[in-house]
């Protein structure tokens, strides 16, 4: 995603530096303009035309670039699951993962009964499965009940991250920055917590609060400062993008 | 000739036997399915009054031509002799393969005419609906449309559409020099009558939603710049809507009325202002060096989408009604124009204009599910139906040896399935469909 | 015997055509000769009274300026015409873009004549889209002759 936005905005810079390069053609035929009104006229038109049709092609540069991010967005999604399904496996019981896939999991016996157990798994793992499937709103009450139910669960910051993301992915904004708040709030420590800081900024942008988007950007790297390049480097275009200082 | 006064609606459901029946596979159809069977049914000729006979084959044409329904020609039905208020022998419709008989009723009742219909489901023996209307009876026409809406109603799930008027444009004349005059007709093209006089060009037409006036273009007399007027339809009464100095064109009211956006140029550009239609103040909604025009509103009149070339080519853009906000949303081959909103809001119709000719489509609001209904040489200019599953447009044939091709109104379904021309005295293009006719 | 119909049918036309194209040279042969000065069938025989633009365009290319440069010679030696600029185009659009296109080919003739010093007030522009094709015919021939803009002069 950072090497498309990279590109794009290069694309954006390249558009005005030709607009200038129009205009430096123009204008020395416009100081000759006492030859007739024609002439200016003529280089108006062409301006015109040039500016329409950087129009056509910035707009087809957005929805190419949104199609992507939605891609994107949904790989990543992905991509974060398998990894996760892997910490899981070798992490919580100790055990190295067998499969990225929870069945094989959930009846192993093992699984601590402690923190929930393979129920709060298996409830973790549907949710997720329904936020793959783009059931935005089954996800969201799959999350919300695991949460709920097991707020101590060290996967709890995770569903209330992914819960966030619910609302986000259905742009349902207002409820997202709730979500992403209340996931700073209590999870601020869980391994999502950067994401989960991202996001709320994110979200927060889109709400049109800029400057409050740009504190939180802000907080990143003091309260995350081992975070991953990738994350550091989000953040740095995000900050950009919303022209914080 | 006067539009029908409101209809008494007397009785309403009164005749409906009780409860509700249970969902029938025959006498139901489920439009969401890929495919359907039409439903077969038989319609007797009404009873009680010459005018009973004449009913019974509006609603018979009215089914027929939405596709969903198979009318079995009345030569085949082998009970001759129906009560209207009795059941009728169902082993004999069986035989003939209806699921649904509809039988009616008509008597004349202190200068006004009483209709009772019932329609049978064939295949359990059941009433499955039954209305009865007392009207005047030059309202006749109407009232058998009300009852095929009902027929409709009960068989799809869905409100019907054939109580609606059509607007369009009669043209007729040398193909260099053709006149073009705002006509108004019923759905099915019965009750043809004009609305301009033809002196000079007039072209698209739009009712209000209370279907009492309707905003449209015209050319001035001795070639002077066609401006937007607003005509009552009943009176003929007509008011310019906004003296410029400029062309202004492309007018379409918003939902509740209250509004008319269209496009005003000024030094040859094109733009989309909102203009109150009581206290006439204006206001812009676009400002670009380029084309913007043909808008409609959504159907919440939340917002318009118009075609622009701002990005080069005519494409579809949507922006809030009040201006601003502006996005493009298609972004397919070729040029997008004529966008017009689906009264459900589900869908926007557009004329697709690419190398291989002319074609009516639909797609969803944000751009995506693109989907093609009909095409050809030229079609232009979907309308809706006011139940959103049906559209009719134009289509032109090319002219040759001085002569114009001929111009058509079709209709088409959401499915791009049972394209039909609607008959017009005259060669027609500019259809724009009414909401339903207030009762 | 249809077929006999179908022949003096096709005679029939041949005939007319044949008479018709006669007469438009008879025409143009007099126009050189007879016509009046400063007349409109001066303006339009000797001037020419309409520029074509490409599919889409609204720009006056070169051939249209030197129609356009011809019309503005013979608008100021005869001062007394006001002009109306008719704008059109052909009928692969839809109604309405078409009549907002015409009106910007309109305008455009309209400006380039000012630019050569022709008074504003003297010119008014009108568009009629697709509405009032001429030739009228669907091949490319026709299409390019009715992307226009007429000058009408009053």
């Amino acid at each position: 995603m950072a090497a498309f936005g990279m590109k794009l905005s290069s694309v954006m810079k390249i558009l005005p530096s030709r607009l200038a390069l129009l205009l430096a053609f123009a204008l020395p035929t416009a100081a000759a303009a006492q030859r007739g009104d024609v002439y200016t006229e003529d280089r108006l038109n062409q301006l015109q035309q040039s500016i329409t049709m950087m129009t056509g092609q910035i707009e087809q540069l957005q929805h190419r670039n949104a199609q992507l991010q939605q891609q994107l967005e949904k790989m990543q999604t992905d991509y974060e699951y398998r990894i996760e399904q892997l910490e899981k496996g070798g992490g919580g019981g100790g055990r190295p993962a067998p499969r990225p896939g929870a069945q094989a999991a959930a009846p192993a016996p093992s699984a601590a009964p402690s923190h929930g157990g393979g129920s709060a798994d298996q409830l973790y793992d549907d949710a997720f499965k329904k936020l793959q499937e783009g059931d935005y709103a089954g996800a969201e009450r799959g999350f919300k009940t695991f949460v709920q139910r097991n707020p101590q669960n060290k996967l709890a910051g995770n569903a209330q991250y992914w819960l966030g993301e619910t609302y986000y992915a259905r742009r349902d904004y207002q409820n997202a920055m709730t979500a992403f708040a209340e996931g700073y709030k209590a999870y601020k420590a869980s391994p999502k917590g950067p994401d989960n800081l991202l996001k709320l900024g994110i979200t927060m942008a889109a709400l049109n609060r800029k400057s409050d988007a740009c504190a939180i950007f802000a907080r990143f790297s003091q309260d995350y400062p081992r975070a991953t390049d990738l994350q550091k480097r989000r953040i740095d275009q995000e900050r950009q993008k919303n022209g914080c200082g | 000739m006067k539009l029908p006064r409101r209809l008494t609606m007397m009785g309403g459901v009164a005749l409906a036997a009780g409860t509700t029946m249970p969902a029938r596979a025959q006498l139901t159809i489920d439009m969401t399915r890929p495919s359907f069977e039409p439903v077969p049914i038989a319609i007797v000729d009404f009873k009680g009054d010459a005018v009973g006979a004449q009913m019974a084959g509006v609603i018979r044409n009215d089914l027929q031509n939405s596709g969903l329904f198979r009318v079995i020609p009345p030569g085949s039905y082998i009970q001759q002799n129906v009560d209207a208020t009795a059941p009728p022998q169902f082993p004999s419709w069986r035989q003939v393969g209806a699921a649904g008989l509809v039988v009616g009723q008509v008597a004349s009742s202190g200068g006004n005419i009483k209709v009772d219909f019932r329609l049978w489901d064939v295949v359990v023996g059941q009433q499955a609906t039954g209305l009865s209307f007392t009207s005047q009876p030059s309202n006749w026409r109407r009232l058998a449309h009300i009852i095929a809406d009902a027929i409709y109603k009960r068989v799809t799930g869905e409100e019907g559409y054939f109580d609606t008027r059509v607007a369009y444009v009669s043209e007729s004349g040398p193909g260099n020099n053709r006149t073009k005059r705002i006509a108004i007709m019923d759905q099915d093209g019965a009750n043809n009558r004009y609305i301009t006089d033809g002196r000079t060009i007039a072209l698209t037409p739009r009712f209000s939603p209370t279907l009492q006036e309707i905003v449209y273009m015209a050319y001035g007399e001795n070639n002077t710049p066609p401006r937007v007027y607003l005509q009552n339809v009943d009176s003929g009464r007509r008011e310019l809507l906004g003296n410029f100095p400029g062309m202004s064109f492309a007018p379409r009211f918003s939902p509740d009325g209250t509004k008319v956006v269209m496009s005003i140029s000024a030094d040859g550009n094109s733009d989309l202002y909102e203009m109150d239609v009581r206290g006439r103040q204006l206001r812009r909604l676009t400002n670009t060096p380029a084309i913007d025009t043909s808008p409609c509103y959504s159907n919440d009149g939340s917002q318009i989408v118009f075609n622009s070339d701002r990005g080069g080519a005519q494409q579809l853009y949507v922006m809030s009604a009040g201006g601003g906000g502006e996005r493009r949303i298609s972004f397919g081959e070729g040029r997008y124009a004529t966008p017009v909103w689906s009264p459900r809001g589900d869908f926007i119709a557009f004329t697709k204009i690419s190398s291989g000719g002319f074609g009516i489509g639909v797609m969803r609001p944000d751009g995506s599910g693109e989907r093609m209904l009909s095409s050809g040489f030229l079609v232009e200019g979907p309308t809706w139906a006011p139940n959103g599953r049906v559209l009719m447009f134009f289509r032109g044939q090319p002219s040759g040896a001085g002569r114009a091709g001929a111009v058509t109104i079709h209709q088409v379904d959401i499915t791009g399935r049972f394209e039909r021309q609607v008959p017009t005295p005259t060669d027609a293009s500019d259809p724009a469909w009414s909401p339903l006719i207030p009762q | 015997m249809r077929m006999i119909k179908a022949l003096t049918a096709i005679a029939a036309m041949v005939l007319i055509a044949a008479c018709s194209s006669n007469s438009d040279q008879q025409q143009a042969a007099a126009a050189t000769t007879t016509v009046t000065p400063g007349s409109v069938a001066d303006f339009r025989q000797n001037v020419g009274d309409r520029v074509f633009f490409d599919t889409d365009m609204s720009t006056v290319n070169d051939q249209g300026r030197q129609t356009l440069n011809r019309q503005a010679e013979w608008l100021k030696k005869y001062s007394n015409y006001q002009v109306t600029i008719e704008g059109h185009c052909d009928e692969r659009g839809t109604r309405e873009y078409n009549l907002a296109l015409g009106e910007r080919r309109a305008n455009a003739a309209r400006q380039y004549l000012i630019g050569q010093g022709i008074p504003a007030a003297r010119l008014k522009t009108i568009s009629y889209g697709k509405e009032r094709p001429d030739p009228v015919g669907s091949d490319e021939a026709a299409w390019a002759r009715n992307r226009r803009a007429v000058s009408a002069l009053q």
